[in-house]
């Protein structure tokens, strides 16, 4: 523990969490202020560790599958297929062409209802409620669309070593080509409600600007880094699964700042339609799940070695690090997960800003605690 | 040459790198070198001076049969697939420098190591639990760990907290 410093009168501290409605999680920040404006923060994590990393040393490749989208759970089917890719990519294990064209689908649908809610519950944040109920309704529909082919809606474990535990069924294109049409009605609406509202951008332009050494200092990743201008994606940067065959763009912006990072992930989610539309177009028939392949009953055993693994979640870069001792679990399973990096660089960016602007700044990041807790 | 291969070359050169203590390979990174624990400090400053950023750090208990903890750091570029890999062998009772002054997030990575395995660190600004409650006295992530992290909650999974002998709990120590 630090020993306590004898400080000036004019600078004292608050906390603000770990019960705070704008930290979306139980995050505490120990705040040093002067006046309103901060000059030290401590973030305080750990309210949500659940040890994910010592269940899965404690658990087969295919017992650890529920626990992957309880990291993130806003985008856990992300989570889930990562783990499942990973151990595949390890093991060698074939997968169809049809499941990997349907993960893409369902990945991008749950990168789009997690930017959906980032989007509705920022705003929220800064005092917008209405936009709140728009992003909702849109997410319900995807919600919906994902629950009927996965059977959940938030914690998802569909995926399987080979393939998809349930196929699409033969209404899916249309009930999902529904959902998009929703959806891109809606963009104009953005516009209009938000994106030239002159109070939201008084809020956000010129505030919490992430310089590119501070996100290389911190590993910051995701859409905060693309609002600093870097073009890095890992489904750009290392495709994986279908991920090469599809168009499209990796939206940046220069600026950034908090009103940077709310433009990159609208953009992003038309991005996620396009592939979305693409990979509805290019279907494969076929079977979802590999014959004969390990299926979740069978004891999967892992080659000697270490194994990285990278996709872009709906945070950023997420990492999976299986050590394998030729066990069927594994010797130690790491997850770098893009909240926490994206966290800490709030050591360097909050000193210097507004306590209210602290609000904005910490929201436009996008923090699953969860996911920074493991 | 991709930027990732000129490094590893770069610390090959600078005699940063050491010779692999184990055959233990390692995959989905473009380079992986092996280093000794005291040069970790100006791997990473070469590291960032070359544009990496910090992209994770693991440790791996490997106290049997070796006696030591393995570090992989991963190191990455935004511009091209370079994800470069620093692997070292620090032994079980020797603080490893800390990269905290160079790369931030190193210092919450460090700190987890500590908390989880009882791994120090030199250096560190503030060397403390990050995930775990404050004042636990254990290191659950150590292989040897094995019981139930005692509750504050629940004493029934804790022998050493179990409740001053009384008719009932006689009885089923007996029965």
């Amino acid at each position: 523990m630090t020993t306590p410093t004898a400080e000036p009168l004019d600078s004292y501290t608050l906390n603000m969490g770990p019960q705070h409605p704008s930290t979306h999680g139980v995050l505490r920040l120990k705040l040093t202020l002067k006046g309103e404006r901060i000059v030290g923060v401590e973030p305080v994590i750990g309210y949500s560790h659940r040890a994910h990393e010592k269940m899965a040393e404690n658990r087969t490749y295919a017992q650890f599958l529920p626990n992957t989208s309880r990291q993130d759970y806003l985008s856990g089917l992300i989570y889930n297929v990562a783990w499942v890719e990973a151990v595949e990519k390890f093991a060698g294990i074939a997968v169809p062409e049809r499941a990997l064209v349907a993960r893409v689908i369902l990945s991008e649908f749950n990168r789009i209802s997690s930017h959906l809610l980032w989007v509705g519950a920022f705003l929220m944040d800064l005092g917008a409620a209405t936009p709140f109920l728009y992003a909702f309704d849109d997410r319900e529909a995807i919600l919906s669309l994902l629950e009927s082919v996965t059977g959940s809606r938030l914690t998802y474990a569909t995926a399987r070593f080979g393939g998809l535990s349930r196929d699409l069924d033969a209404d899916f294109p249309r009930r999902a080509r529904e959902v998009l049409v929703k959806l891109k009605a809606r963009w104009p609406e953005f516009v209009d409600l938000v994106e030239d509202n002159v109070i939201f951008r008084q809020r956000t332009q010129g505030v919490g600007v992430f310089t590119l050494d501070q996100c290389r200092a911190w590993g910051v990743t995701g859409p905060p880094l693309r609002a600093s201008g870097v073009p890095y994606d890992i489904r750009k940067a290392e495709p994986y699964g279908a991920y090469s065959r599809y168009q499209f763009d990796i939206p940046t912006r220069p600026e950034g700042d908090v009103f940077a990072r709310y433009m990159v992930r609208i953009a992003e989610m038309e991005q996620s339609v396009r592939i979305i539309e693409q990979a509805l177009d290019g279907l494969p028939e076929g079977p979802i799940l590999t014959e004969g392949s390990i299926g979740i009953k069978k004891r999967l055993k892992l080659p000697v070695g270490t194994l990285y693994y990278a996709v872009e979640s709906a945070r950023g870069a997420y990492g999976i690090i299986i050590v394998s001792e030729g066990g069927s679990e594994p010797y130690r399973a790491k997850f770098r997960t893009p909240s926490y990096a994206n966290l800490g660089v709030m050591y360097d960016v909050l000193p210097g800003t507004m306590v209210a602007d602290a609000v904005a700044v910490l929201g436009s990041v996008d923090l699953v605690m969860p996911e920074v807790d493991r | 040459m991709g930027a990732a291969a000129e490094l590893a070359m770069g610390l090959e050169g600078a005699g940063l790198t050491v010779a692999p203590p184990s055959e233990h390979p390692i995959s989905g990174v473009a380079e992986s070198r092996w280093v000794a624990p005291a040069s970790l400090v100006k791997v990473a400053e070469a590291l960032r001076e070359a544009g990496f950023f910090y992209e994770s750090m693991t440790c791996v208990d490997r106290l049997d049969p070796h006696g030591v903890f393995e570090l992989i750091y991963t190191f990455n570029r935004w511009d091209e697939p370079a994800r470069l890999a620093v692997r070292a062998w620090a032994p079980k009772d020797e603080a490893v420098p800390s990269m905290s002054g160079v790369y931030g997030i190193a210092a919450w990575n460090e700190r987890e190591a500590w908390e989880f395995y009882g791994l120090r660190f030199s250096n560190h600004p503030n060397l403390t639990w990050l995930l775990l409650p404050e004042d636990t006295d254990f290191h659950p992530l150590l292989k040897s760990f094995t019981a139930p992290p005692p509750s504050i909650y629940d004493d029934s999974m804790n022998p050493s907290a179990a409740p001053a002998d009384t008719g009932d709990a006689n009885d089923h120590a007996h029965g």
